[in-house]
């Protein structure tokens, strides 16, 4: 172990990420007066933040009737009574907070003049009850700005980018967290931080299923992974989010969005390769919806060409009088993703003459890191049925769980971000004040020494080609659609490449060495994968973002559970279920109600005679598109919208 | 070459020196036009396990994958490959390994540039001229032909800031001047801070500069010269007083 290649430093907190929970949480930090230092792998807020729609929910933006209780009542219904109440409030409560801060830092929506708010998007995405969705010009770019203007801003923010945070350094006798360490890249060094606290806002897992993903390729489940290594609880880590409509080809457009429900409009289906409808009214289904239809053709063998199935909206093309307006519809309601999909299937694609190939993407972890309200990490002990607060440890933004449950509405993650990343922030500056005691330069030593250990110059596998076996396992058994069968079978898969990863060649040098950046991540990739693999198994009816092919859905009146993931003091998962509390029975059934008429609705339309049908969509879409002249132009893509939601 | 493979050189830099190796692409349809990032990635599967470059979002966004192509800055995501293309990392930023550049040099320059007080009414609306600069991915193609840029010493120094700016760092200032929120007391610390980057040259070398912009926004038009003007105005008033 060489002396000279590790840095020492010290700071007060330490923030893991720099996009959207990551600058807020920093920010909350350095207001408190803090010394902070921000150690991403990505350039500076180069993140899921900077490439997402820039959709965000702010509450009461569209609708004075958006209260608290109704929003965090949303979000926790359409989670399939998952998300734990407290931290669904919390969310409720600060959104318009949150978002005013980053206007604060440049943010610049379009403003609805009459109501003096910001303007929200002209249909209301679907699964939300009121409009408060909120887009901007140049989509997730408006935020990538105002994080890297905040991270710039305050002079007691140091920050380090291409740099690989490990793991959290704890001093074992009580438990309590004392700084961390990551791989410098750039500079070629071990750094060796020693702080109070440590904030995990590292983004999220789809990297596990590249190039079948359409987020950034950091998302290897390093969050998690420093998670439940130091010692919190891991939630719900079966909910991973799904887009329905992605890309299956070209290779470089491979997995990128082209399309929302909404994007089917009210006529477009879904069809297997034999041309048979296998879902209807496309535009009011939710994601897991389609991604289930699409997943069910896949395993039956009537799939496409490349594991999906076909959108086709040929006939809202095709009729008379709506047909030129659908077009219009088509071209503005996601212009970013209607561009992937023109360029990626050509132009009679583009005009919707033929049907778009389209295969479901991982795009959001829903579970993740167990933590309170104000993003502090919990561990659990089964015992007492009873969490513990890991002192000095929090997550927020992807890498929390326990808001979303099996469910995310669109445009809900801006604010999550926003929301928890500052709470966290200010939550750890207050605990940090009241922290003075010195830490120790000894609780250091066996990390430095498992960092050298990771080099092999004798190594017989590549990690990268083991990170790509990965990949295309992980879609195969613990994608979209999944049986226990295979979730079996990626068990003992996953058992056999940790095997591997102890033979792995990673030479010894520190400038920017990659084969130990692949290692790292692959390492991290193979922890998460086996909480989602133990997670799945216990969730053995269909809920949420994936299929189980070999059971039911869930049947509504079952008692909601999420699952908790631990380590055990050999490394070994563990699973538990804890109960949560069901929504009153009142507010559920008006729910659900509301979500059948809806439906119903589309149907009855459908039966219709052809020029009555032609009619009455054509109305429709006058209004969309009338509403949408004098709204802002967005470059959204996440909209779940529903054209027959729009707000009057 | 046969039609389904594609040949490339790829520049490596490793342990100080650098070098050319080839690499033969499979195409994976005899129709396919693959990106240079396709390339690259197959090319870390294929052949060289270590192969270091940057990308993230795969779809022009993150701003991280630059590259230079046959010597000029493209974006590897969504820049297709020819025939016995060049690809080696930017010429304006120093080289670590392969093609990945160390960019923070950039953004520190800036530290503390945005100290603007929030007292204000946030249900303003922006111009679009300042939504145009939004659009910005930070992929430091403009770097490429700048005559300011071109003072720094590259060298690699740990993390120091660069002393001279470049027309990102401009776009931020611009973007701050113009900001309907940032009150008229603040403009002249932005202008100062233009000029402590070196904004004067831009003024002497303003009809010979050649910069283009990653994703076409007009950083003459936009950026450098309202900036000027702003500077000049500035002084103006200045000795009215
Ligand atoms: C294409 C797309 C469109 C989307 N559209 C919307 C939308 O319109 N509305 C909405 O609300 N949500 C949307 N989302 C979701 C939303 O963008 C993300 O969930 C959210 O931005 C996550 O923010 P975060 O701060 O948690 O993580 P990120 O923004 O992903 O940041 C993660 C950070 O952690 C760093 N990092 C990771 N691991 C390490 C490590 N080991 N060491 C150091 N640093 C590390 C990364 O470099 C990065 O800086 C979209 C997502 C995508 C991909
Ligand atoms: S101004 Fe244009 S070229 Fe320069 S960094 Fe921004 S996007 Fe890239
Ligand atoms: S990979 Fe993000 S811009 Fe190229």
């Amino acid at each position: 172990m060489d002396k000279n290649k590790i840095i020492k430093l010290e700071y007060d907190v330490i923030v893991v990420g720099s996009g959207g929970s990551g600058s807020s949480a920093a920010q909350a930090a350095a207001e408190a007066g803090l010394n902070v230092i921000v150690i991403s792998k990505d350039p500076l807020a180069s993140s899921d933040t900077k490439i997402c729609e820039g959709v965000m929910t702010v509450r009461g933006a569209g609708d004075e009737n958006d209260t608290e209780e109704e929003l965090a009542n949303n979000i926790k219904l359409a989670g399939g009574d998952l998300p734990d109440k407290k931290i669904t409030e919390a969310f409720a409560k600060d959104s318009k907070v949150a978002y005013d801060r980053l206007r604060e830092h440049g943010l610049r929506p379009s403003i609805n003049k009459k109501r003096n708010t910001p303007k929200t998007l002209a249909i209301a995405m679907g699964g939300h009850n009121k409009s408060r969705s909120v887009g901007h010009k140049n989509s997730g770019l408006s935020f990538g700005h105002v994080n890297w203007d905040t991270i710039i801003k305050f002079k007691n923010i140091a920050y380090f980018e291409d740099c690989w945070f490990l793991d959290v350094v704890k001093n074992m006798s009580n438990e309590k967290i004392v700084g961390g360490i990551a791989y410098d890249a750039s500079n070629g060094k071990l750094l060796s931080i020693k702080a109070k606290a440590v904030i995990i806002a590292a983004g999220g897992l789809s990297t596990l299923f590249f190039p079948k993903t359409d987020t950034m390729r950091g998302n290897t489940g390093d969050s998690y992974a420093i998670g439940i290594r130091a010692g919190a609880a891991l939630v719900d880590m079966e909910q991973i989010q799904f887009l329905p409509f992605c890309l299956a080809s070209p290779p470089s457009y491979e997995g990128l969005l082209a399309g929302e429900p909404a994007t089917g409009s009210f006529l477009g289906v879904l069809r297997d390769k034999y041309n048979k409808v296998i879902l209807d009214s496309v535009y009011l289904r939710t994601r897991a919806e389609c991604s289930e239809a699409i997943m069910r053709a896949v395993a039956d063998g009537r799939g496409s060409p490349n594991g999906g199935a076909f959108l086709d909206m040929t006939a809202n093309k095709k009729a008379k009088r709506s047909g030129k307006f659908f077009m219009e519809y088509l071209k503005s309601a996601l212009p970013s993703a209607y561009d992937n999909a023109r360029q990626a299937l050509g132009k009679e694609a583009g005009k919707a003459e033929v049907p778009w190939e389209v295969r479901p993407s991982a795009h959001y972890m829903m579970g993740g890191i167990k933590v309170d309200e104000f993003g502090r990490a919990l561990s659990y002990n089964k015992v007492s049925n009873k969490t513990k607060k890991i002192k000095g440890f929090y997550a927020a933004g992807q890498a929390m769980g326990g808001l979303f449950g099996s469910n995310r509405l669109g445009s809900t993650s801006l604010t999550e971000v926003a929301v928890f990343g500052y709470r966290a922030g200010k939550d750890a500056a207050e605990y940090v004040k009241q922290n003075k005691k010195k830490i120790d330069d000894t609780h250091f030593d066996i990390h430095h020494k498992k960092f050298f250990q990771l080099f092999n110059s004798n190594g017989k596998f590549k990690a990268y080609n083991l990170k790509i076996d990965l990949q295309r396992k992980s879609w195969k058994y613990i994608g979209a659609a999944r049986k226990k069968k295979d979730l079996l079978a990626m068990q003992s898969y996953l058992d056999g490449l940790d095997e591997k990863v102890k033979d792995v060649l990673v030479k010894p040098n520190l400038s920017w060495n990659q084969q130990l950046i692949e290692k790292l991540e692959l390492q991290n990739m193979i922890l998460s994968a086996k909480a989602v693999t133990l997670a799945s198994l216990n969730r053995d009816f269909s809920l949420g973002g994936h299929v189980r092919l070999d059971e039911k859905r869930k049947r509504i009146f079952s008692k909601p559970f999420s699952t908790l993931i631990l380590m055990d003091s050999s490394s070994k998962l563990k699973l538990e279920k804890i109960q949560r509390e069901r929504t009153n029975f009142i507010t559920f059934i008006k729910y659900k109600i509301n979500e059948l008429y809806r439906l119903y609705n589309a149907k009855f339309i459908r039966i219709l005679p052809d020029f009555v049908k032609d009619r009455i969509i054509e109305n429709k879409y006058k209004k969309i598109l009338g509403s949408k002249a004098e709204s802002i132009e967005i470059q959204a893509g996440s909209l779940e919208a529903a054209p027959a939601e729009i707000n009057k | 070459m046969d039609s389904d493979k594609l040949k490339v050189r790829i520049k490596l830099f490793r342990d100080k020196k650098s070098f050319e190796v080839e690499y033969i692409y499979k195409k994976k349809s005899l129709n396919e036009r693959p990106m240079v990032l396709d390339v690259l990635l197959q090319a870390q599967e294929e052949k060289i396990d270590d192969l270091s470059f940057r990308y993230g979002c795969r779809a022009r966004n993150c701003g991280v994958c630059t590259v230079d192509i046959n010597g000029k800055p493209r974006l590897a995501c969504r820049a297709r490959v020819k025939d016995d293309d060049l690809i080696s990392p930017i010429s304006t930023l120093p080289v670590i390994k392969d093609l990945i550049v160390k960019r923070d040099g950039i953004p520190r320059q800036m530290i503390g540039y945005n100290r603007i007080p929030f007292k204000n009414n946030l249900n303003v609306e922006a111009e679009s001229s300042y939504h145009n600069l939004t659009a910005c991915i930070e992929c430091y193609a403009c770097l490429d032909g700048c005559p300011l840029h071109k003072k720094n010493n590259l060298e690699v120094k740990n993390n120091d800031a660069y002393s001279y700016g470049n027309p990102f760092s401009f776009l931020k200032l611009q973007r701050l001047y113009i900001d309907p929120l940032t009150p008229e007391e603040e403009k002249k610390g932005i202008i100062e801070k233009a000029k402590s980057l070196g904004l004067e040259t831009y003024k002497k070398e303003y009809k010979n500069l050649k910069i283009k912009c990653g994703v076409g926004i007009n950083l003459k038009d936009e950026v450098i010269k309202p900036l000027l003007n702003a500077a000049f105005s500035y002084q103006n008033e200045k000795k009215n007083k």
